[in-house]
């Protein structure tokens, strides 16, 4: 990576021309193609700026980012944002989604299988012996294999996910993952009991779209768990006007609260059955590292969150427990019902 | 009914606001054309370079991270890390704001204007004495006002303060936060959204043109360079077309940015914007002076309200952005208000540039030898001034321009002391208004 450190105070004031133009970047990165784009509730660009960011994470390009928030609906999107071409920019080798295994991230891998698990299963309730279950954005499979375990031997579990490199991460797990995107594959329609969409439709460039077509793909009375950052929640109101983890820097486009994401879902013609709150630590310690790389804090420091760090992660699922019992914790989950 | 079947809306101008205005109508799908009556855009937000490796704009412009980012340009812009402002004041520098508050009169003066009732207002040098207390209205803002604006303070809105105001508490918070990232946080600067720490102030590659040449790229196949628009023709007090190149054109609105008192006589049919038509600029003198030195100022800007000076501020842009000159030159610009065709105007610039050297002298003694020469900058519309008579028809045409289906937006066109950023984000909340008022637009 470029290093940061050629822009520390003293070096500036006497050396200003050999600052950089645009964010800190990753040897070879390059500014990205950035189209403007609309509230996709509203289907207007009627926002008021928010928070300016950069990629703090993995610094994929120099561009620095604008979140607006729809002044009608209160949607949090990126505007511009990355065009759907540079989506290999964005999503380096390195990303963590493509390869979250015990390997490389040890203790907090085996808490999180435990704790999605639960929270997997506690949502399938009711599913008869052949249900078939849909994962949209199932990365490598983390989730699909939760299923495979702790679940109904008998359920039929496939997801979608449009990485090559991620299909190839679940291929080897041994699941079947169609490689595309929902909206474009030929997939059976009236076909499946429950989908699951987590940490997935901050990402997408069509949310409304997205939704929809998982909607037919859903038999009539079919689910669909959509699970996303909660906009208005704690960590975003404290970091929301640059480091707020939920921002993830340029790959979430849109961000929701219970009332933009219960809006989504009626626009997708689904009914909202249930809106909720999940404890994640991870927004915690995403915006506290981002504003220490952003202040230039000592790498030993930077180093403490992260999410191979099991004790900023501890405690922050605890904090997130609690805020989560009073409807405030990171996560929003909806369940949305095919009518 | 498809886009391209729609009336179009005009706008008229090229520049940042009339650039905003186009990029906002595209994205919603209302169709326009830009009349332009220049060879090229940006108009005022353009950036002169010469062959020395020296770059110039219409005055010191920053912009900020945000603006970058919504355009799009963050990538191609630099991170400012200095900046600052100094008042020269019998001879010393004094920090501004919080660096003049070192002169008891000064800090005893203001502490009193906080601690009275508010009094009654009628002028700026009311509004000035009453904020910032008698002294340091008296020495330092009243004759910075007057020679920015060519008149008496005693002549001049209140109004012409409030773009100033911005308390202690915010202002150290700001300057806190300056220090400890050590980035030119923007304070005082934007208010039409919030300032925070996280917003600071970036400079473009090759100049403050880029913002023009981004939003341009967008509408490019809707400007129409070298097409002054003759006339706006109003019925029954609604804009129905545009005369341009002697042929009209129906519009569904017109969206303007040409100085009102332009404005006024272009608008036909009806005398709503007569009153404009008296509404004066101050004309403008930069006259940029290249120095063989790494720098010169203490501060990025160094307020002169002593008399005895031709200008009233010096500003060294190349303090905050070194990369507008060549590595270890330095560019000192000396703001003249003037009018057009008087003594000032007509002066040469290499007499311009004589003048402002021996000016510089006297308070940086010793800086002939690393005189390199001068490059001067002309406008006739730098800034609105604020008279008092105004203030009624100024009010007014703030709401509105009284005319369905008119807008005038930008510095000039909104007759406002409009920072860069700030033109962008009222230009697209009127843009918004706009849209939402004619229902032709709305409709798209």
């Amino acid at each position: 990576m470029t290093h940061v450190r050629g822009l520390l105070k003293g070096e500036l004031k006497t050396n200003m021309a050999a600052v950089q133009s645009g964010a800190p970047c990753r040897e070879g990165s390059r500014p990205l193609s950035l189209v403007p784009v609309r509230c996709c509730i509203c289907d207007l660009d009627d926002a008021d700026p928010l928070a300016v960011g950069e990629d703090f994470e993995y610094r994929t390009s120099p561009d620095t980012f604008l979140a607006v928030r729809c002044r009608r609906c209160g949607l949090v999107y990126l505007n511009p944002r990355p065009d759907n071409r540079e989506l290999d920019a964005i999503y380096p080798s390195d990303y963590h989604a493509y390869e979250f295994s015990e390997g490389r991230y040890g203790f907090v891998y085996k808490v999180r299988r435990w704790l999605e698990s639960r929270r997997m299963l506690s949502c399938c309730k009711g599913l008869g012996d052949e249900a078939r279950i849909l994962d949209i954005g199932c990365g490598d499979g983390f989730h699909l294999d939760l299923l495979r375990e702790f679940g109904n031997p008998k359920w039929q579990l496939e997801g979608i996910d449009p990485s090559e490199r991620a299909v190839s991460a679940a291929a080897r797990r041994g699941l079947t993952v169609h490689q595309g995107l929902v909206q474009t594959l030929s997939l059976p329609e009236n076909h499946y009991d429950l989908a699951f969409m987590i940490a997935t439709i901050e990402h997408v460039d069509d949310p409304p779209g997205v939704l929809d077509a998982v909607r037919r793909l859903l038999k009539p009375g079919g689910r669909v768990i959509v699970v996303t950052d909660n906009a208005a929640s704690p960590d975003a109101r404290l970091f929301g006007g640059r480091h707020w983890g939920g921002y993830h820097f340029p790959r979430h486009w849109n961000l929701f609260t219970a009332w933009t994401l219960r809006d989504l879902g009626r626009k997708a013609g689904l009914v909202v059955e249930s809106l909720g709150n999940v404890a994640s630590p991870v927004n915690w310690v995403y915006s506290i590292r981002n504003r220490l790389v952003d202040r230039r804090a000592p790498t030993w420091l930077i180093e403490r969150f992260s999410l191979r760090t099991p004790v900023s992660l501890g405690v922050f699922t605890m904090i997130d427990t609690v805020l989560s019992w009073v409807g405030k914790g990171c996560l929003l989950r909806a369940v949305f019902r095919k009518p | 009914m498809n886009v391209s079947e729609r009336t179009p809306v005009a706008i008229v101008g090229a520049g940042l606001a009339g650039l905003t205005a186009a990029t906002f109508l595209r994205r919603h799908r209302v169709p326009f054309i830009l009349y332009e009556s220049g060879p090229r855009v940006a108009g005022l937000a353009a950036t002169v370079r010469d062959d020395d490796g020296f770059s110039y704009d219409f005055g010191a412009h920053l912009i900020t991270n945000r603006l970058a980012s919504a355009l799009g340009i963050g990538a191609q812009c630099r991170t400012v890390t200095t900046y600052g402002e100094a008042v020269l004041l019998g001879g010393k520098m004094y920090g501004y704001p919080l660096g003049l508050m070192k002169i008891f009169r000064f800090l005893r003066d203001a502490l009193v204007s906080r601690t009275m009732p508010a009094p009654v207002v009628d002028s700026a040098a009311d509004w000035f004495r009453a904020t910032y207390g008698k002294a340091l209205a008296d020495e330092v803002a009243l004759p910075l006002v007057e020679a920015w604006s060519g008149a008496a303070a005693a002549d001049l809105a209140a109004s012409v303060g409030e773009k100033l105001k911005n308390s202690v508490w915010k202002t150290v918070q700001l300057k806190l936060a300056a220090l400890r990232s050590g980035r030119a946080v923007a304070c005082g600067y934007s208010h039409e959204m919030p300032e925070s720490g996280d917003v600071w102030h970036v400079y473009p590659e090759g100049g403050i043109g880029l913002l023009c040449r981004r939003l341009a790229a967008e509408v490019e196949d809707g400007i129409r360079l070298e097409s002054p628009v003759e006339a706006i023709e109003v019925d029954s007090d609604r804009v129905r077309a545009v005369k341009v190149g002697g042929v009209t054109q129906p519009v569904s609105a017109v969206v303007s940015t040409a100085p009102v008192n332009v404005l006024s006589k272009l608008v036909r049919g009806t005398d709503a914007l007569e009153p404009l038509s008296r509404f004066k600029y101050r004309p403008m003198i930069f006259v940029n002076l290249q120095f063989d030195l790494p720098g010169l100022l203490p501060e990025t800007f160094l307020w002169i309200p002593e008399s005895g000076y031709p200008f009233f501020r010096l500003t060294e842009p190349t303090r905050s952005m070194p990369w507008l000159a060549p590595e270890g030159k330095s560019l000192v610009t000396a703001d003249l208000g003037c009018d057009v065709g008087g003594e000032l105007w007509r002066t040469s610039d290499e007499d311009l540039g004589t003048l402002c050297l021996s000016h510089v002298e006297r308070i940086f003694p010793d800086v002939r030898g690393k005189y390199l020469g001068c490059r001067v900058l002309r406008t006739p519309i730098a800034y609105p001034v604020f008279l008092k008579e105004y203030e009624p028809v100024r009010r007014r045409f703030e709401i509105s321009t009284g005319v369905d289906g008119l807008t005038s937006v930008g510095r000039n066109g909104e007759f406002a002391h409009l920072l860069m950023e700030d033109v962008y984000w009222r230009t697209l909340r009127k843009m918004r208004g706009l849209v939402a008022s004619v229902p032709t637009l709305a409709a798209a």
